[in-house]
């Protein structure tokens, strides 16, 4: 009886209606990348790696090679070299620091197996551009700081622009404003 | 002919050219306004890029169906394949020569009426001329020479078959409360009573029910179903035919708005704000209806689609027609 | 005025019918069969008789979907070839072709083409639809009664032939 009194009334429907409805008139989940906004990852976020210094500005890799052994895609090359000028921490440096972005699969084992805290999984992820030579990720560029400093907590939709210059196609953060996804 | 005459004739030809150009330009902004609210319906923005949140959207598919390539298959039946596209929407901008959209108003100290004309079978008239319409679908899925094509019209047909019969017949209980074909005169008795929905609310479900049948939309789309027929009765068609198609939909959808509006919901009729404002209110008030029906409901399976017509709408229909009798007796 | 277009409707439901029987393709013929009673509706516009036009789209240009659906699903279209069919009719079919003109003929010769328009003046053909409805429930309600009978017997014989072909 109450099944036919449902049926007549429409019930289901104006109940699938009324839940339409309301989603028609609550906010959107899109987060409109790259124009006008961006996804701000976690601090926890893998994503392309950073060769971290000290304080004094010391580089902390003493190309132990730790990374590349841990590495399960062996994907990071390290040749180390001897230096007395005081770049590194200790007297042993990487000549050499590559990483093979194409090969790696942000898995995070470098991060693990650094007994100096020197490797470091960044927030940078528009990892795409129109040239293989991005590919490969040198030592100079792992050590150019990243744009979103580590302190600053992530899980934000942040205010971007996009950008098009000659070297390609960029989305600019402005990290004073930001606001929670939902 | 005396100079009343060539006036006479003038406006209707002046009304004609309105209508027309505003039916063929209503799809641009209801294709728009359609994906705004999928979008919104599921969480999303919909279109955003083109133009502001998207507005030039419909502008730049238009010109992208322009320059597409018009295929026509190649054991295709061409006559019927090029004049099918035709079929299905000139007779859907036919039945707005009777379609008001307000009553006289006064231009230049001469009164204009706000319809083509006011034929006294005109509910019957757009229903039998809509009716027409199936056939560029029907003939369009044959002619196609394709499996999926031929299905979604054979389906059009028999679903075309089995609804109009409950649309009639829930338009029939109106006009025996209102006691006129005319869709003048049908609003003009609901300006003096109230509007008709209070007397024929059965009649005013299975004409809705009926009606998204009629027009092909989600949940009985079944003659374009993607799931099961690809794209159906259009899947061999592409550039301008198929877009001719897709206006006939659109037109075919506010047809049926305005039609619930004037049989129903008193047409032009209301406080305070004039004729006009209200009857566009109500129309996009049902149109917006269309679209969230279309973001809600699953479609129909075909059985379900054929019990719904043959053993509840019109029967319904029928009993709505005897209790309506009943009460005018 | 009336009669330009009365012409041009004539012209285009008398070839139109001449391309529904001469047309090979059946369903090409459907499409003819349309155009043709499209025509006779705007003949019946042209007498007045709006109610009757809407009628004739209502009931045979929608019958024609069934004859549509008859052409696909029963015929095969491909090979269809129509001048097997004729088992020697043809001097059969036009003695009775011939007699039929003669009788359609001498219908026509006899009646008056210029009819006056009878008892009812225009503001009454104006309110057509109330007149016929007037006449069918009071001057002609018996043959409206056997007719409908006639129709709810088709319906019920339709229904039975289905039914017994299932069981």
């Amino acid at each position: 009886m109450t099944d036919f009194l449902k049926k007549i009334l429409f019930i289901d429907l104006i109940k699938g209606l009324s839940l339409t409805l309301k989603y028609n008139l609550s906010k959107s989940f899109t987060i409109r990348y790259p124009d006008e906004e961006k996804w701000l990852p976690y601090q926890r976020f893998r994503g392309l790696h950073t060769l971290n210094k000290d304080a004094q500005g010391r580089e902390l890799c003493v190309a132990c090679e730790l990374c590349a052994k841990a590495c399960p895609t062996k994907c990071i090359t390290v040749v180390p070299m001897e230096d007395n000028n005081g770049i590194g921490i200790a007297d042993r440096i990487a000549k050499i620091y590559e990483i093979n972005l194409v090969r790696c699969m942000f898995c995070g084992f470098c991060e693990d197996a650094c007994p100096t805290t020197a490797i470091r999984m960044g927030r940078e992820y528009e990892l795409a551009c129109f040239s293989l030579d991005c590919a490969k990720a040198d030592k100079q560029r792992l050590l150019a700081p990243q744009e979103i400093p580590v302190e600053f907590e992530g899980g934000y939709v942040i205010k971007a622009r996009l950008e098009r210059t000659k070297e390609g196609i960029r989305v600019r953060p402005d990290l004073t404003k930001k606001k929670r996804w939902w | 002919m005396d100079t009343n005459t060539c006036i006479e004739l003038a406006l209707i030809i002046i009304k004609v050219i309105i209508i027309s150009s505003l039916l063929f330009a209503l799809p641009i902004p209801l294709t728009w306004i359609e994906r705004k609210v999928a979008g919104h319906i599921q969480l999303r923005l919909g279109p955003f890029r083109v133009g502001w949140h998207g507005i030039l959207q419909p502008v730049a598919d238009m010109i992208k169906l322009m320059f597409k390539e018009d295929i026509i298959p190649d054991k295709a039946d061409k006559w019927l394949f090029k004049l099918a596209p035709i079929i299905s929407l000139v007779p859907i901008f036919l039945t707005f020569a009777t379609v008001p959209v307000g009553d006289k108003i006064t231009v230049f100290g001469k009164e204009v009426t706000l319809y083509i004309s006011d034929m006294n079978v005109g509910i019957l008239y757009i229903l039998a001329v809509a009716g027409i319409g199936v056939y560029g679908l029907i003939l369009g899925g044959w002619a196609s020479n394709s499996k999926y094509a031929l299905f979604g019209s054979i389906r059009s047909s028999a679903q075309m078959i089995s609804y109009e019969l409950a649309l009639s017949f829930a338009a029939i209980g109106v006009v025996m409360v209102t006691n006129s074909l005319s869709l003048v005169d049908i609003v003009n008795s609901q300006k003096a009573t109230t509007w008709n929905i209070c007397y024929q609310p059965l009649g005013f479900i299975i004409y809705i029910i009926a009606g998204l049948a009629e027009i092909n939309r989600i949940p009985f789309d079944l003659s374009e179903d993607e799931g099961t027929l690809a794209a159906g009765y259009h899947v061999e068609y592409s550039s301008m035919r198929f877009s001719f198609f897709m206006l006939a939909e659109y037109v075919a959808m506010v047809l049926m708005s305005v039609l619930a509006v004037v049989l129903f919901f008193g047409g032009w009729s209301g406080p305070i704000l004039p004729p006009i404002v209200w009857f566009v209110i109500k129309v996009s008030a049902f149109i917006y209806f269309f679209m969230w029906v279309r973001f809600t409901f699953p479609r129909y399976r075909y059985d379900q689609l054929m019990t719904i017509g043959w053993k509840i709408l019109l029967p319904l229909s029928l009993v709505n027609i005897l209790i309506t009798g009943l009460f005018l007796i | 005025m009336e009669l330009i277009f009365f012409y041009i409707f004539a012209i285009f439901a008398v070839s139109s019918a001449i391309a529904v029987i001469s047309l090979r393709n059946p369903v090409h013929s459907a499409v003819f069969l349309m155009v043709c009673f499209l025509q006779v509706a705007a003949i019946f516009i042209l007498l007045r008789s709006p109610f009757l036009a809407a009628v004739q789209v209502f009931v045979y240009v929608g019958a024609v979907m069934v004859l549509f659906l008859f052409a696909v699903m029963v015929l095969d279209l491909g090979k269809e070839r129509f001048g097997e069919h004729l088992h020697h009719q043809s001097p059969i079919a036009i003695i009775i072709i011939i007699g039929l003109v003669f009788v359609m003929g001498l219908g026509l010769a006899k009646a008056k083409l210029d009819a006056p328009i009878g008892k009812y003046t225009e503001a009454a053909m104006a309110k057509n639809t109330e007149v016929m409805g007037e006449l069918l429930y009071t001057k002609y309600v018996f043959p409206f009664e056997v007719v409908s009978l006639l129709l709810l017997i088709a319906l019920i014989g339709a229904i039975v032939l289905v039914m017994k072909e299932r069981n």
